[in-house]
């Protein structure tokens, strides 16, 4: 009610503005004619007498002011005069407004276009219910530097059956399909799921409905379509539920379709569930998704986990040694991105902050040109706090002019972000990867300009308007406006935001000159191979439907060969081969343990570890993998000849550190499959990323060891899009049902791996550039500023001697200093901060000596050349003139 | 003439409601009035009348209307409201005793310590 009444109070005085002002003046001129007239009476002439009656009154504008005040009715009028005032102020000088606009235009752009990558990826919450109490479970075996391994169907059973801490638990498998009616043939992303999909997620269809749980009993082939896949094949038709549908050479059901948000969480065309047969072969590489209970922590269900890890061991002894590592599914699907994200949130404040500097010493520069203006104020008895709120008022029009273009900077930016924000990010040490939402302008990002926009106006106008009410009204006005005594503390402000700009900026080269010199490193690790002109694609055959003749595996490896064969023949390739897993693709992991035949027996417990990798004999070839001692592979190490392997230098160096391992035999656990010889030793690969050592690997030949999914590698010198159709074509021409997947070069590959450093390398080296050219406009501001106040002192020296050099090395000599001193604080600030980038740098270290003397160099580098103009309109300054200017 | 006092912070409003108290006054009026009723002992500052005349206006505790004064000029008299009678009141109660309590403290001897 009382509000209300104000407002009323408010909006009266705004609508008879102009009657209560003349109100007020009448009432106050007649106070001051009767009392003249009583003087008159008195004796007094009437000129003198209105003379006196105006001096006891006092000031006369004072005392309006508090009357306004009094009335407590000024609030809005106040607002609205400050408006218009510092619209006319700031249009009255173009260039400083222009200058300030852009400034924060810049800082406030990028602080809004990186907030909407964090709000589209750290902040979002996942499209499903509480997503936050969902847990990823693994198997770990450290022993074996196996931290993130998909369990096996069993161990989720186990689990189900022996965990409290979960309301329930959820499996799921990445897979692939092949759709050969309705319509073309093609490969899709499948997903098979436990049939609890449903619930676990709190999944709404937009039609039909999802599993029953009960389903899960016996097969059912039913299957859920994804919402892109649904709009794709099916033109987002509704009568689809019911239809059916050939998948692997069998019929499935559609029952349903997914909601469009869910493939945030997982990209899949088709959704198809596991019974519990099918649960218990799934021998590995599996996801389960826990669901804390309520109540539950993920300490407590981890230590839970662990003890059950231990039961498990002791009834199946292939878990021996394996633990269990829990992450929350919010930060393991992020752990890539976060850091790089962190790092640059983190620069773009710094930009913003760097701007605010800059536009706050603008400010100051004005609000000092403008002393005599505000002395004046004061003098007619304009109040401290009403003249802070008018500085106030013009830097929040200025942040929100700057706000609005910055609006449209992020608009633009934010399309061009979204290009380099990888959309499927790997999880570290898991060999999986996750898809990550698009990246839009949305209306929380304009929420977030808005309020960036008044804090920065706050923060700038506070600066200034505070510094410029501590000059004292009578010096000012005695020194024409040119008050010596507040123009030295205004210097003073000025160079402590020159500093702060310049060790702000300092701290953003150094994290993009370390990035710079990180990726530079990245791009020159050597992998193991020759990463160049190499093209790769998948092929499953399809050997899940029951009459399937790649149900026989001597079938699955002729096939792959023949494919081989017939690929091999297409023009312009070098070299073609298969092998179960390209190196750096994170599309699966296959490890396993092994004996040395010839050594003495493993004490119990023990175990040798090592990646498997199945490959066709030209695979060292076309990825130029060096072969080191023995031989390679041959057409006829085949199922009918002796079984053998190649082993990389990794494995030689660690298993026979003082022997020839040629002629030995490894035997993988499992008693019933044959001694291999190891026949030849080829360079190390490093598999799971750059940043990695090469890992010990065992090669097999893949007709003596055949799988249903394989690569092909193709080494050609011509363009990937040339001739991938002439690659399918051989392809077809085998088998004209075959659809091949997840076409890619390594190139592309390899980009996908360093997507994180590639993101924080180059934005944070736009970052600094732009920091880097704001400090430079701080500093040619101040200096120029300083200039112009010591001409009348740079007159005196010249005349009485001084030299050209002279002056400009007094003009850049104080730059530079003030540099030197920001680099010093930069250093300090830096060497605390970087270590933050530790995460993302390869070869490089966060204090990396050469790249801190570099930086600071090309620092006071750019400080110098941006005091050489003004220090060269020094030397150009006439003593006569400047002497007599003053 | 004996030296002016300089009015004590917050007492020009006391004064202001009392001098509006005894009928209805304008500015220049309440002025003269309370001059007269102090018999020139006070000093008050003829611009800071007004805002404090606003202030009460504002707090409800006068009203004001323009007529017409002695000398046929427009002029904006002043008139004690309901409420500003009970204010006047009460600061006047509390004004005797705080004047009782300060003059007693300020009057005791050493012996009666």
């Amino acid at each position: 009610m009382r509000l209300w009444s104000q407002f009323q109070s408010w909006m009266r005085a705004l609508a008879y503005r102009a009657r209560m002002e003349s109100d007020m003046d009448a009432e106050l001129r007649f106070h001051m004619e009767a009392y003249a007239e009583d003087l008159e009476r008195q004796g007094v002439d009437r000129d003198d007498a209105m003379r006196r009656a105006h001096i006891e009154f006092g000031g006369v504008e004072r005392a309006k002011e508090e009357c306004r005040e009094a009335r407590g009715v000024s609030f809005l009028a106040t607002l609205l005069q400050d408006l218009r005032y510092g619209v006319r102020g700031l249009a009255k000088s173009p260039g400083f407004t222009t200058i300030a606009v852009l400034t924060l235009a810049l800082g406030i752009g990028a602080n809004t276009a990186i907030f909407n990558v964090v709000n589209a990826t750290l902040l979002q919450p996942l499209p499903i219910r509480e997503g936050s109490r969902l847990v990823v479970i693994w198997i770990s075996n450290l022993e074996h530097g196996w931290s993130r391994i998909g369990p096996a169907g069993q161990d989720y059973l186990d689990w189900k059956e022996q965990s409290k801490s979960f309301d329930d638990l959820f499996m799921f498998e990445h897979g692939t399909g092949t759709v050969t009616a309705p319509g073309e043939p093609e490969q899709v992303a499948g997903l098979r799921v436990t049939t609890n999909f449903g619930e676990f997620f709190g999944i709404k269809p937009v039609v039909g409905r999802t599993f029953r749980v009960e389903e899960g009993a016996g097969r059912h082939n039913y299957a859920i379509l994804g919402y892109g896949y649904w709009q794709r094949k099916f033109a987002g038709d509704r009568s689809v539920v019911g239809r059916s549908m050939t998948l692997n050479g069998e019929q499935y059901t559609i029952i349903g379709v997914l909601p469009p948000d869910f493939a945030d969480l997982f990209s899949a065309d088709l959704v198809v569930p596991f019974d519990t047969d099918w649960i218990k072969r799934a021998d590995s590489d599996l996801g389960v998704f826990g669901r804390l209970k309520p109540a539950g922590t993920l300490k407590q269900a981890s230590g839970e986990m662990s003890v059950i890890a231990g039961r498990i061991a002791t009834a199946r002894p292939s878990r021996k040694g394996f633990g269990v590592a829990l992450v929350p599914l919010q930060n393991a699907r992020l752990e890539y991105l976060r850091p790089a994200l962190l790092v640059l949130l983190g620069a773009v404040g710094f930009v913003l902050l760097i701007s605010c500097a800059n536009v706050g010493n603008l400010m100051l520069a004005r609000s000092l040109a403008r002393q005599r203006e505000i002395s004046i104020r004061m003098a007619l008895g304009a109040g401290r706090l009403r003249l802070i709120r008018q500085f106030l008022t013009e830097s929040t029009i200025l942040a929100l002019l700057g706000g609005g273009v910055g609006a449209l900077l992020a608009l633009w930016s934010t399309h061009l972000l979204a290009i380099f924000v990888p959309s499927r990010i790997p999880v570290p040490n898991a060999a999986d990867k996750v898809t990550l939402p698009g990246i839009h302008m949305t209306g929380k990002a304009f929420a977030f300009t808005i309020v960036v926009s008044l804090l920065t106006g706050i923060i700038f106008g506070l600066i200034p308007g505070l510094q410029s009410l501590h000059c004292n009204v009578n010096e000012t006005l005695k020194e024409g406006g040119r008050g010596f005594v507040s123009r030295l503390r205004g210097n003073r402000t000025r160079s402590t935001l020159v500093v702060v700009e310049s060790a702000l900026a300092f701290v953003l080269v150094i994290g993009a000159g370390l990035m710079i010199k990180s990726f530079w490193h990245l791009l020159q690790a050597n992998p193991g191979f020759r990463p160049d002109h190499l093209l790769t694609l998948r092929i499953k055959l399809p050997a899940d439907a029951k009459d399937s003749q790649y149900r026989e595996p001597r079938n699955q490896a002729d096939t792959f060969h023949r494919f081989l064969t017939s690929v091999e023949a297409v023009p312009g390739i070098q070299s073609a081969a298969f092998t179960e897993i390209v190196p750096l693709s994170q599309d699966e992991m296959d490890m396993g343990y092994f004996l040395v035949k010839e050594n003495p027996p493993l004490a119990p417990g023990e175990h040798l570890a090592a990646d498997y990798r199945d490959i066709t004999p030209n695979y060292f070839a076309t990825m130029g993998i060096p072969l080191i001692k023995g031989r390679i592979f041959s057409q006829q190490d085949n199922l009918d000849r002796p079984r053998v392997v190649v082993i990389d230098e990794t494995l030689a160096r660690r298993f026979f550190p003082n022997e020839d391992p040629i002629g030995k035999h490894l035997q993988v656990p499992d008693a019933t499959r044959p001694a291999r010889e190891i026949v030849g030793i080829v360079g190390g690969v490093r598999d799971t990323g750059f940043d990695q050592q090469p890992r010990p690997t065992i090669y097999f030949p893949s007709l003596q060891s055949p799988d249903q999914t394989m690569s092909l590698v193709v080494r050609t010198s011509l363009p990937p899009g040339a001739i991938l159709s002439a690659i399918k074509s051989a392809i077809w021409s085998v088998d004209k049902n075959q659809p091949v997947f997840d076409v890619k070069s390594m190139d592309e590959i390899i980009s996908g791996n360093v997507s994180a450093q590639r993101l924080a390398f180059l934005l944070l080296g736009v970052f600094a550039f732009l920091a880097l050219a704001l400090a430079a406009i701080g500093i040619y501001g101040v200096t120029s500023y300083l200039m112009s106040a010591r001409t009348h002192e740079i007159g005196v020296r010249m005349a009485l001697g001084a030299q050209p050099l002279d002056v400009s090395r007094l003009v850049l000599g104080h730059g530079a200093k003030l540099v030197a001193i920001g680099v010093f604080v930069g250093v300090v600030a830096a060497l605390a901060l970087t270590r933050l980038l530790t995460n993302l740098l390869f070869g490089v270290s966060a204090s990396d000596p050469w790249t801190f003397v570099g930086v600071g160099l090309l620092l006071i580098v750019v400080a110098v050349v941006a005091s050489y103009v003004p220090a060269r309109r020094a030397t150009r300054v006439d003593p006569l003139v400047a002497l007599r200017y003053e | 003439m004996e030296k002016q006092l300089e009015l004590l912070q917050g007492t020009l409003d006391m004064l202001i409601l009392k001098a509006a108290s005894l009928g209805p006054l304008h500015g220049y009026g309440i002025l003269l009035r309370i001059q007269q009723i102090s018999k020139d002992r006070l000093e008050i500052q003829q611009g800071s009348l007004y805002p404090a005349l606003y202030r009460l206006e504002h707090q409800g505790w006068i009203t004001s209307e323009w007529g017409e004064s002695e000398n046929k000029r427009k002029a904006k008299y002043y008139q004690l409201t309901a409420a500003g009678k009970r204010r006047l009141h009460t600061e006047t109660e509390n004004w005797n005793r705080m004047a009782d309590v300060i003059a007693g403290i300020l009057g005791t001897k050493p012996e009666e310590v």
